[in-house]
């Protein structure tokens, strides 16, 4: 069975597309077929990949059906890792999909064609709570989120488990969270961590992603860390967040 | 969604990093670290996985299955080599199972060659330095039992990257025109095979004979009658050290065909030396029988006790063990049998028959110089009205034997269509195979419910004495009850599908052409 992860928060700046890229890329090492969707406009998981930010026909056709997906993939330099990129055209993603019928099931209409030949499908999202993403809601099976041990990241994951508690039908994605570009060295850091790990139970997972000059680097070497350091502490900390993932698909 | 890729012969004496060097400049590649990798090619004895155009490779420690040509990667598997024999049940839940499955079915892998590569990984780079095309240098040697190791054709595997079709093109046209490097007509696989004197492509137990209409009936026989004696000793080792069931299965079915067409083309051989060798195959056909018929009720015990629902289905567990013992008692006997100088001596003693048979005399041989077309349409004509005949004789009230007697003649009226399909206009022989499968269809089905729940009562007794066997004699009940009533709802079909079988424009079609 396919399974479909969104890297996920409404905020942005997070390392939502550094880790969409890196996980991708981690359960493609490991044998599996993996899928990633670039959904943001910036284009910032095809740019590492060297892909360019284009869809023929645009966002709007392919949400309403008119493209057919599979003519759209990228082979990535991973050979088991195909990219959809983005294009510009997704900042208007959510009238493309007012314009459609059922919009929140609009991606998983996209992505269903395509599942059976991926182990693995990663969505990396715009950030913003919209249209869009209630369509990301519904198609994926995990909603991945990236937090920053501050406190204001925290309102807004508790704000995201609210809303998808209170207004996403039913199968609603599970909601994990991982925290990201953390500064072991901060006191508030280590507090907020703590705390949330003890209060969320077990959404949020042990694999901390450390703000690191390696995943700054990775936009002037437009590669995933596996291609420019895959001993470093970054590459390290993306490898355990995957392991710690799988098992809980 | 498999990306392009071909695979391209490099010059004799080109090395890998020659190669790479005239490549970096025609276009703009990166050449990578180069490697060795030891692999095993295992396919099936009947070469499924070559028909399929894949290749399975033992690495070290992972079992890939790629395309054949190309080395694409498909699936693959962590996984330790198996010593002799793989089945797919053996290998762990996953995307590799999946897809060998399908392909492989029942069928036993085993290691056909061992081939020691070097690559030379060479990716074709676009403006922004991404990979568009990989390529990959193999310079292969097979590596036979023993020692040393021959030289294979060196080669160059092209392989695009989804979305970058455009580039695939650029860059093979380049390699084609400029290069001047042509298409590999053979895999490595099959270079290597040839290599060590096999046979690419496995032994298939298919006939696939082409006959000429006006050919001597003599001749034409011993052609396919021959062939049917290829299958039967090729597929002997195998039956003989159990590497998988299809082996005695595709022996049973070569010597059955070989006893249809002794009985069906007698009048091309001298009766005499034929009478001997049609007792001689007979025994054969009994003395694997009983194996046989085990092979069949253990491979569909699951099927059979899965039907029975939660827990029952261990109550049978008894008469599994009983069923294997038995297996095992008769397996002993027919490998003696197979073994002993009266089985190699009737299969020598017939294939010099069969090669002496066009200087033999013909005074007593009255079909042997008559077109085999002629032969052939009044065999196939008389089984087919024969048949009718039968079918329209069997009521209600009919025993169960005149359904099994049917069964036969529509086993040599196939074997037949067959032999001799490519005498007559496929348009004639298609709808004449179809309705007869469909009919024998449900007349196997009627024998065979009939056949395992004779077995199932007759080791009631033996059950009863083992350890759960009340349970297991319990069970034992409701799958002669079940298979009763599978036989019955095959009887019942039996009008319908004769019917079809038998029907107006068939027969009047099948007296056109065959008399």
């Amino acid at each position: 069975m396919t399974k479909v992860i969104a890297l996920y928060n409404i905020k942005g700046g997070v390392g939502k597309t550094s880790a969409a890229v890196n996980l991708a890329w981690a359960a493609a090492d490991e044998g599996a077929r993996v899928l990633l969707w670039d959904l943001d406009p910036q284009g910032a998981a095809s740019y590492l990949l060297r892909i360019r930010p284009k869809v023929r026909g645009g966002g709007r056709k392919l949400v309403r059906g008119k493209s057919d997906p599979a003519t759209l993939l990228k082979g990535s330099d991973h050979e088991l890792l195909d990219l959809l990129p983005a294009d510009f055209s997704y900042r208007n993603l959510d009238l493309a999909l007012d314009a459609t019928k059922r919009p929140t099931r609009a991606l998983q209409r996209v992505i269903g064609p395509l599942a059976g030949d991926y182990d693995f499908v990663f969505l990396d999202c715009p950030p913003a709570i919209s249209l869009a993403s209630e369509s990301v809601f519904a198609a994926a099976d995990v909603l991945l989120v990236p937090l920053i041990p501050t406190p204001l990241s925290l309102r807004t994951f508790e704000q995201l488990s609210g809303f998808v508690a209170a207004e996403v039908a039913k199968p609603r994605p599970r909601i994990l969270a991982f925290f990201s570009m953390a500064d072991g060295r901060k006191v508030l850091h280590r507090e907020i961590m703590d705390a949330l790990t003890a209060t969320a139970g077990g959404a949020v997972l042990g694999a901390v992603i450390p703000a690191a000059s390696d995943v700054e680097k990775m936009a002037s070497r437009r590669r995933p860390l596996a291609g420019f350091a895959p001993r470093g502490r970054a590459a390290r900390a993306y490898g355990a967040l995957w392991q710690e993932l799988r098992p809980r698909l | 969604m498999d990306v392009r890729a071909t695979s391209l012969l490099l010059p004799d004496g080109v090395t890998a990093s020659a190669a790479a060097g005239r490549l970096a400049a025609l276009v703009a590649v990166a050449a990578q670290r180069a490697h060795s990798v030891d692999r095993t090619y295992w396919d099936t004895f009947d070469g499924r996985l070559h028909r399929a155009g894949r290749a399975l490779a033992q690495t070290a420690d992972r079992l890939v299955l790629m395309d054949a040509a190309t080395h694409a990667e498909q699936a693959s598997a962590e996984h330790r080599a198996a010593a002799r024999r793989l089945l797919v049940g053996d290998l762990p839940p996953g995307a590799l199972r999946e897809r060998l499955a399908p392909i492989v079915a029942m069928r036993a892998l085993t290691p056909l060659a061992r081939v020691r590569s070097r690559l030379l990984p060479i990716d074709v780079l676009d403006d922004l330095g991404k990979i568009v095309v990989r390529l990959r240098v193999e310079e292969p040697a097979v590596v036979p039992r023993g020692d040393g190791k021959l030289a294979l054709r060196p080669r160059l595997h092209v392989r695009g990257v989804r979305g970058f079709d455009d580039d695939f093109d650029r860059v093979l046209a380049i390699l084609t025109s400029q290069a001047g490097l042509r298409e590999a007509p053979r895999a490595v696989l099959d270079d290597a095979i040839s290599a060590l004197g096999g046979t690419v492509g496995g032994t298939p137990s298919k006939l696939r004979i082409t006959l000429d209409p006006g050919q001597r009936a003599d001749a034409a026989a011993v052609t396919i009658l021959r062939r049917l004696l290829d299958v039967i000793e090729a597929n002997t080792p195998g039956a003989l050290a159990d590497v998988d069931s299809e082996f005695l299965h595709d022996l049973r079915v070569a010597v059955r065909r070989s006893r249809a067409l002794q009985r069906e083309l007698r009048g091309v051989f001298a009766p005499e030396p034929l009478g001997f060798y049609r007792d001689g195959f007979r025994e054969l056909q009994a003395l694997t029988g009983a194996t046989r018929d085990l092979d069949v009720q253990l491979l569909e015990f699951g099927d059979l006790a899965g039907g029975l629902g939660d827990g029952a289905g261990a109550d049978v567990a008894p008469l599994r063990r009983l069923l294997e013992r038995r297996l095992v008692a008769e397996r002993g006997r027919m490998v003696a049998g197979l073994r002993s100088a009266r089985t190699r001596a009737l299969l020598a003693g017939w294939r010099e028959f069969l090669d002496g048979l066009g200087d033999a005399p013909e005074d007593d041989r009255p079909d042997a110089a008559r077109p085999i077309a002629d032969v052939a349409a009044e065999r196939i004509g008389t089984v087919y009205r024969r048949m009718v005949k039968m079918g329209r004789a069997i009521g209600d009230d009919s025993p169960h034997e005149a359904l099994h007697d049917l069964r036969k003649k529509g086993k040599e009226l196939r074997y037949l269509l067959e032999f001799f399909s490519s005498l007559y206009p496929p348009q004639v022989v298609r709808p004449m195979v179809a309705t007869l499968k469909d009919l024998q269809d449900v007349l196997g089905r009627f024998q065979d419910r009939e056949v395992q729940a004779d077995l199932l009562r007759a080791l009631g007794d033996e059950i009863a004495a083992m350890g759960g066997g009340a349970a297991a004699l319990m069970a034992m009940g409701v799958l002669v009850e079940r298979l009763a009533e599978q036989q019955a709802e095959a009887r019942a079909q039996f009008a319908a599908s004769f019917a079809q079988f038998a029907a107006k424009p068939q027969r009047r079609i099948v007296a056109e052409t065959f008399g």
